[in-house]
């Protein structure tokens, strides 16, 4: 894993001959370009010499590596010394699936990426494709984006929650209970999305150059209300999380310094929690958050703690975001194209563009560039922030306990299905 | 008949069939109550299937244990693998022998018989740890280390918060305790404010020692998949499940023995009033597990080394001073 | 002292939690009511005078993300009208790898295949999922459990010409 920054990659990546410039130019001016190469990889051969170190294989069959995440960890007694990660378990070649499917169809694969929040995955793409085409999505279909990505960063953060309680209080104790709560919590908006789309996970709802469901009658009032409950039902319960055995055990463990996490590529609740204080709904608006007034939660300590914080506020400022929107969803149509009736319905024969947006995990970016026949996309990059979630483990692991190490790593909030593809 | 139970040999036999039925009955029952609960506080339902309100579930569930195929790992160090179960479920029912149930009912009425509870208890670190050493799986090994780590650290707080109730009524053996009780104050209000500190001191360290959340550190299931039980499948891995069920229920009728008055209480008659300080312990003990988040290792650590140990010792000198001066 | 304040005002809320009625129901026994627009299985439709809508035209077959759709089409009088037109002589929809993207139903000219809000869809056999045209013309045959969407709604829905939409 090279750490150094490499001229000739980031030249490649903004330089690109595409008629569409890369949506975050202004803001690589902004970022420090110190050389920082920590270094990970202790020398083993080095440590100690008659320390006694254990060989751990954590994953990918473990309960808390969130999916099939593994690491091989070396530990001298509980310590971890040395963390080397592996992805790949859950790698389904979704890029190289993009290439073959017309850009209509690619919608719903995409649905399987981030499992966890599905509309942000579908957004990111449609966005990319909707940016080539040069096709102005209507105002409608731009607040019903906005508030089904904020209520799906609340449905996220909540899944997050549940199983960073498990991750820290176990299966069998009151770590589950929380986890219910959340899921509880998670399954009302669930509901939500299901009256609209009709499925609770993969809706594949978004289309280019809109949405594909209108909202039905009643449905504002609904997610007014259960968002309200929600937020009600948070208060309710986080006193009991927040017992003094939760700060100590995330208080000051993984502390990730905001360098590294620039170095890292490190974008979202990760690095908000470093105390670098960027987010692109604010900083480089798409759908109508220019016209929003979004307050980004920055935390300073960049531990786990200063992540749950970043994470809770999100959740918050996305229940009030949602339900600001859903009181002002403008009439109109929610599509600017015509409804799908043939595969070959979108052609884009060349350009390029990198479009990111604000997932609940981070900057989730899709590069798309066209060519070929036109009707599928010639190249297809996803930027998963989990991926670059999981390039912070050989830092983070290393001088604190196997505990911790679960801890740490439920605070990065990865999902597999988007890390590997 | 009475001349079959005057033979010394063949009473202890009914004695110890009897104790050990009512014990596995309760704890089947008790862990039928804690899934319930579970379900409860989670906002679910719980067993419902097996019986009326499920009842029935743990007995479908020894029923599944006995059925299961039993997998020993070829790498394991197969005369500890099966020894451990039988040997933790024998040393958690041991403490019950000395249990007074009510006045003048109990096996054996020891003249140490605070010490024999406490030994029993404070064995049952090593069943565990064989578990975990013969598995030859990392993360049973890292439970046991574990249990054994967490088992010196709790013991003496434990012990020393015990040693309170002994040294007010100046005898090791539990009907002594009790009876002074029942004649004299409970000890947890005796003498006043460090009987209550003793109490709490033990009943932690009794979480501790009953593997039970906040301190279930050896078999933390999100770091290490189940501990020392990883490798444990069927009935052995029911021996193990219940072991820890049953060693939480004697602490409970030890922790209401030493510091609740025991069988002693107004109305009702003695054997109920045990039932209900047992119970009530165990509740509270559930209710906290699905409360409460787990601590570290390190942190129990700790908390027992830095915090628990002068605090007991100290509470032990000022109760001695108060017996002295005062009591 | 924080903690045993904190550990009674945890065991506080667990036990406010406990009181509440559950959230989830004993599911064989109480089912959920749905959505409207649920996605569940598939069904194909045929017209009032009992014509299949279905025209053949492989529509569906090409948009599939995920190749699931099989249909062979042949040209034959219509038993109603007696007029010549397409049919799908063989129609299978694999649900094994059906992704539930509704896409089929969207790009159906005829208004011919529409979701059912089927919601216990698991098998016991692997050919149990596979939905061949009886079974696809059957599911159809009850029309409560249609799930709201058709090709034309969906086209409705969508029609960026359609300025004013009823709320």
């Amino acid at each position: 894993m090279a750490l150094s920054t490499e001229p000739g990659l980031s030249a490649a990546i903004g330089g690109g001959s595409g008629s569409v410039s890369k949506s975050r130019d202004g803001q690589a001016a902004s970022m420090p370009t110190r050389a920082f190469v920590p270094d990970p990889y202790l020398d083993l051969a080095r440590y100690q010499a008659d320390a006694d170190l254990l060989t751990l294989s954590f994953g990918p069959q473990h309960p808390s590596t969130h999916g099939v995440f593994r690491a091989v960890l070396y530990l001298d007694g509980e310590i971890v010394v040395k963390a080397v990660p592996y992805v790949g378990y859950l790698h389904r070649g979704v890029e190289k699936l993009c290439e073959k499917l017309s850009y209509s169809n690619v919608t719903p694969i995409l649905d399987k990426n981030d499992y966890v929040s599905p509309m942000c995955n579908e957004q990111a793409a449609n966005l990319a494709f909707e940016k080539l085409l040069g096709i102005e999505v209507p105002l409608r279909a731009k607040f019903l984006r906005t508030l089904l990505a904020e209520m799906q960063r609340v449905a996220s953060h909540l899944l997050w929650l549940g199983t960073f309680a498990i991750d820290l209080g176990g299966a069998l104790g009151g770590g589950t209970s929380v986890f219910m709560y959340c899921f509880r919590e998670r399954e009302l908006i669930l509901d939500l999305f299901e009256e609209l789309t009709g499925c609770r996970f993969h809706y594949n709802t978004h289309c280019i150059g809109g949405n594909r469901h209108d909202i039905p009658a009643g449905w504002p009032k609904l997610v007014h209300e259960t968002l309200g409950t929600i937020d009600a039902r948070l208060d309710d319960y986080l006193g009991m999380l927040e017992h003094p055995i939760f700060v100590d055990r995330t208080r000051g463990i993984g502390t990730l310094d905001a360098e590294l996490a620039l170095e890292l590529g490190l974008a979202g609740p990760l690095a908000r929690a470093s105390g670098i204080d960027h987010d692109l709904r604010r900083d480089a608006p798409y759908h109508i958050y220019d016209q929003l007034d979004v307050r980004v939660a920055c935390e300073s300590g960049g531990d786990c703690w200063s992540r749950y914080k970043v994470r809770l506020d999100e959740m918050r400022e996305s229940i009030r975001l949602a339900r600001l929107l859903v009181d002002n969803v403008p009439a109109g149509p929610i599509s600017a194209s015509k409804p799908l009736t043939n595969v070959t319905q979108f052609k884009i024969t060349t350009g390029q563009t990198y479009v990111a947006i604000e997932s609940p995990r981070g900057e989730l970016g899709t590069w798309v560039i066209a060519g070929g026949k036109g009707t599928s996309p010639l190249r297809m990059k996803i930027r998963p922030p989990s991926l670059h979630a999981l390039a912070a483990v050989p830092y983070l692991f290393p001088r604190y306990t196997l505990s911790d190490a679960v801890a740490i790593l439920g605070s990065l909030d990865p999902i597999m299905g988007e890390a590997d593809r | 008949m009475a001349d079959l139970l005057a033979n010394p040999w063949l009473r202890g036999l009914l004695q110890g069939a009897l104790l050990i039925t009512v014990m596995m009955t309760a704890v089947a029952w008790i862990s039928w109550f804690e899934r319930k609960f579970a379900g409860r506080v989670q906002s679910r339902l719980g067993p419902t299937m097996v019986g009326p309100s499920g009842l029935l579930q743990p007995l479908a569930d020894a029923l599944k244990m006995f059925q299961k195929q039993e997998l020993i790992p070829s790498a394991a160090d197969s005369l500890l693998f099966r020894l451990a179960p039988p040997l933790a479920l024998f040393l958690a029912l041991g403490g019950a022998a000395v249990l007074p149930i009510t006045q003048g009912m109990l096996a054996s009425d020891l003249d140490v018989g605070v010490l024999y509870v406490l030994a029993f208890s404070g064995l049952l670190a090593f069943p565990i740890w064989m578990a975990g050493w013969s598995s030859s799986n990392k993360y049973a090994l890292l439970g046991g280390m574990r249990m054994v780590a967490q088992g010196i650290s709790y013991e003496i707080p434990m012990v020393l918060a015990a040693l309170v109730p002994v040294v007010v009524t100046g005898s090791l053996s539990l009907s002594d305790i009790v009876t002074y009780q029942a004649t004299h104050h409970w000890l947890v209000l005796w003498p006043p404010g460090l009987g209550l500190i003793a109490f709490i001191i033990f009943f932690t360290m009794a979480l501790a020692e009953g593997n039970r959340i906040p301190f279930d550190i050896p078999e933390a299931e999100s770091e290490l998949v189940a501990g020392p039980a990883t490798e444990y499948t069927a009935i052995r891995f029911g021996l193990i499940a219940s072991a820890e069920y049953v060693h939480s229920l004697i602490t409970c009728a030890f922790a209401s023995t030493l510091f609740l008055g025991g069988w002693d209480g107004p109305f009702l008659p003695p054997l109920c009033w045990i039932l209900i300080k047992t119970v009530g312990l165990f509740v509270l003990i559930t209710w906290l597990r699905w409360s409460l988040l787990r601590v570290r290792s390190d942190q129990l650590m700790a908390l027992c080394w830095k915090y628990l140990v002068p605090l007991s010792l100290g509470i032990l000198l000022l109760t001695g001073a108060f017996i002295q001066w005062v009591g | 002292m924080g903690y045993l304040t904190a550990t009674v005002q945890a065991l506080y809320s667990t036990l406010r939690q406990s009181l509440k009625k559950p959230t989830t129901v004993e599911y064989p026994k109480v089912v959920r009511p749905r959505a409207a627009r649920l996605r569940g299985s598939f069904a194909l439709l045929k017209d009032a005078a009992g014509d299949e809508n279905c025209i053949g035209c492989k529509k569906c077959e090409k948009i599939c993300p995920s190749d699931v759709i099989a249909l062979t089409t042949v040209k034959k009088p219509s038993p109603v009208t007696g007029k010549s037109r397409g049919y799908a002589s063989d129609f299978t929809l694999n649900l094994q790898g059906c992704i539930i993207c509704e896409l089929c139903v969207q790009v159906c000219p005829a208004d011919a295949i529409v979701m059912v809000r089927e919601q216990e869809r698991p098998a016991f056999s692997r050919e149990d999922l596979v939905l061949t045209m009886d079974r696809l013309y059957r599911n159809g045959e009850n029309a409560e459990r249609l799930a709201w969407a058709t090709a034309s709604i969906l086209a409705e829905t969508q029609d960026p010409e359609r300025t004013c939409l009823k709320k």
